[in-house]
């Protein structure tokens, strides 16, 4: 039998009511519910995959992935302070990063919530990271996948001095590397040697999700 | 028929003798390479600490601003007048220039709405900004913001005003020089606050967001006024609504928080018996419909890169818009080929030119856009688009 307070979760996020979201993972927090505080997780997680699908068939639009993805992250603070993932379950690292250059975040930070969301362990190096700091990363956090987000084409020699780097560095073959940006297209991904793009945040978690299982 | 003519008659739907060309150069490289300008390392100069300081007091300054900002534009006009361009658009802002611990290169423009654009160098050397965040993240810190910038207002007014006269005063015997209100009411209301912050403003502080598009509303037909003051028929405006894959704001949100400002907007110009061409990057079929609904009499850009196919749009609002853009400046128009340039103009004129109704021109400005490719663009044109067009 569906429990209440999990449907009530689920429907208040996918209403993007933020405050009745954090009533019920109150409730729960404190144990007036039969409800654990994983299952809770674990529906926040679904919700905002909910969400990702919605966006990715037109249905949903910038602003809402945005706002759904804020009222997870303070779902979250409440019911999993101390989780490194959002979701129960973990699908691995990716580091992350705006490549040198380029101070773009709002489609990286995007991909950054979704994807702790989803389960993945994120190492956010922010944004203008120049191609030392992305290997570094990738030698000390052994990731599933490098995302770089570049938003200018003037920038998009950075992508592929990263993975020339990577190369050189005898790292190539060990981390997928998915490039996503607005001015990005497939044809940039196959020019720099990229293993994918991605039009869309969503999308491109769950490519990283196919490369986790596949791992 | 002249320049002016063509643009008139396609603006009016109805066939010139050739469809008309427009310019988007604003970049000072494409500038420097069409008038054959080195470029000038602003920013090596401002790294040193005197003469970076020197630099700051004089860019400060209304007058060097306003000097400079012209002959920016001056630039632009005779690089298109060089190409044989029918059109070119032009933009006046007012920047102040801070030093800037979280910029890339230390230094950053602060603009009178409240935004940081960063300053950096394009791929020569050549000064390139680009926004990169907000000062006024709260709704404290906005209201404070903008009650303290009231004076300034008046001066980026005044200078827009002075700015398009002067231009068309200089070169409107040479080409038409189209005044574009940038930025327009939706990037004015949410970038100097944050796309994340008023997004939870939108659904938290409703009547904050109300307020602040009231203020930008305002404000942005103000600058609009300043524009049309040049006496040019048509005047572009705008914001970018849209984001690769689709719109960033849903259309009926769109509507219940913006609807009335450019019903506004168009109904203001209309009154000054001008014309109004929205800009807006990204994907934005599903606002094509509003955009007709507010009183658009045209929109140019439609970007390749976010999907945007001119039949499509052609098909979509027949023509009830005229359509100015479309060629790609992510490939096509910096390292195309010259049969690519030309396969790509004689697709832009069938699917969108018959009947009047296009103009010409690249999808946007860029730095990398190559002044060669422009000059094919140009030819092509010449080439194909000569009315009646051919099946």
């Amino acid at each position: 039998m569906p429990n209440v307070a999990l449907e009530e979760l689920k429907s208040s996020f996918l209403s993007l009511d933020m405050e009745a979201t954090l009533r019920v993972a109150n409730t729960v927090i404190r144990g007036d519910d039969k409800a654990t505080v994983k299952e809770a997780v674990d529906v926040v997680a679904q919700s905002l995959e909910i969400v990702g699908k919605r966006f990715q068939a037109g249905e949903w639009y910038l602003a809402e992935l945005v706002y759904a993805g804020e009222i997870a992250k303070e779902a979250m603070n409440i019911l999993s302070p101390l989780m490194q993932t959002g979701s129960s379950q973990s699908l691995g690292t990716i580091v992350i990063g705006t490549v040198a250059g380029d101070l773009h975040d709002l489609g990286k930070n995007i991909v950054v919530s979704y994807a702790r969301s989803a389960g993945f362990r994120v190492v956010d190096l922010g944004v203008d990271v120049l191609a030392q700091r992305f290997i570094g990363a990738v030698k000390e956090h052994k990731p599933v996948a490098l995302g770089m987000s570049c938003l200018l084409t003037s920038t998009e020699r950075e992508l592929a001095g990263v993975i020339e780097e990577l190369k050189s560095q005898k790292l190539r073959d060990r981390v997928k590397v998915i490039i996503g940006g607005a001015a990005l297209s497939e044809k940039v991904a196959y020019d720099v040697s990229a293993d994918a793009f991605a039009p869309d945040a969503i999308t491109g978690i769950d490519i990283m999700k196919k490369w986790s299982a596949s791992a | 028929m002249n320049f002016k003519e063509r643009i008139l008659t396609a603006m009016n739907h109805e066939e010139p003798d050739q469809v008309p060309v427009m310019g988007l150069i604003m970049d000072t490289a494409t500038v420097n390479h069409i008038l054959g300008k080195k470029p000038v390392d602003f920013v090596g100069m401002l790294q040193k600490p005197v003469v970076g300081t020197q630099i700051k007091s004089l860019l400060n300054t209304n007058r060097f601003w306003k000097r400079m900002y012209y002959d920016n534009f001056a630039g632009a006009l005779g690089s298109a007048i060089k190409l044989g361009f029918d059109a070119n658009w032009t933009i006046c802002t007012l920047m102040r220039l801070n030093r800037d611990s979280q910029a890339s290169l230390g230094w950053s423009w602060y603009d009178p709405y409240g935004r940081v654009w960063d300053l950096g160098r394009d791929a020569e050397g050549n000064l390139a900004v680009n926004y990169s965040r907000p000062l006024c993240d709260t709704e404290e810190k906005w209201e404070a913001w903008v009650a303290k910038r009231a004076s300034l207002f008046e001066t980026m007014i005044k200078n827009t005003a002075s700015f398009h006269k002067k231009l068309v005063e200089n070169y409107g015997a040479h080409i038409y020089s189209i005044g574009y209100a940038a930025p327009g009411i939706f990037e004015n209301s949410w970038q100097p606050i944050g796309f994340v912050n008023f997004t939870r403003f939108i659904y938290q502080k409703p009547e904050f967001v109300k307020r602040v598009i009231a203020f930008q509303t305002d404000l942005y037909i103000r600058n609009l006024d300043a524009v049309m003051q040049s006496g040019v028929e048509v005047v572009l405006g705008g914001d970018d609504l849209g984001q690769k894959t689709g719109p960033m704001v849903r259309p009926d949100v769109v509507e219940k928080l913006y609807g009335e400002s450019y019903r506004r907007v168009s109904d203001f110009v209309h009154q000054k018996k001008r014309k109004f061409v929205f800009h807006s990057c990204g994907n934005i079929y599903a606002l094509l419909d509003k955009f007709v609904e507010w009183g658009f009499d045209g929109i140019i850009t439609m970007e390749p890169t976010a999907g945007m196919d001119l039949g499509r749009v052609r098909e979509q609002v027949g023509h009830k818009l005229v359509l100015i853009g479309n060629l790609d400046v992510s490939y096509l128009m910096v390292s195309g080929t010259q049969q690519e340039v030309e396969d790509a103009v004689k697709k832009a004129i069938g699917d969108a030119a018959r009947g009047g109704g296009y103009i010409l021109s690249t999808s946007h400005s860029h730095p990398l856009v190559d002044p060669t490719r422009m000059q094919w663009m140009v030819e092509a044109a010449h080439k194909y688009g000569r009315y009646p067009i051919g099946n």
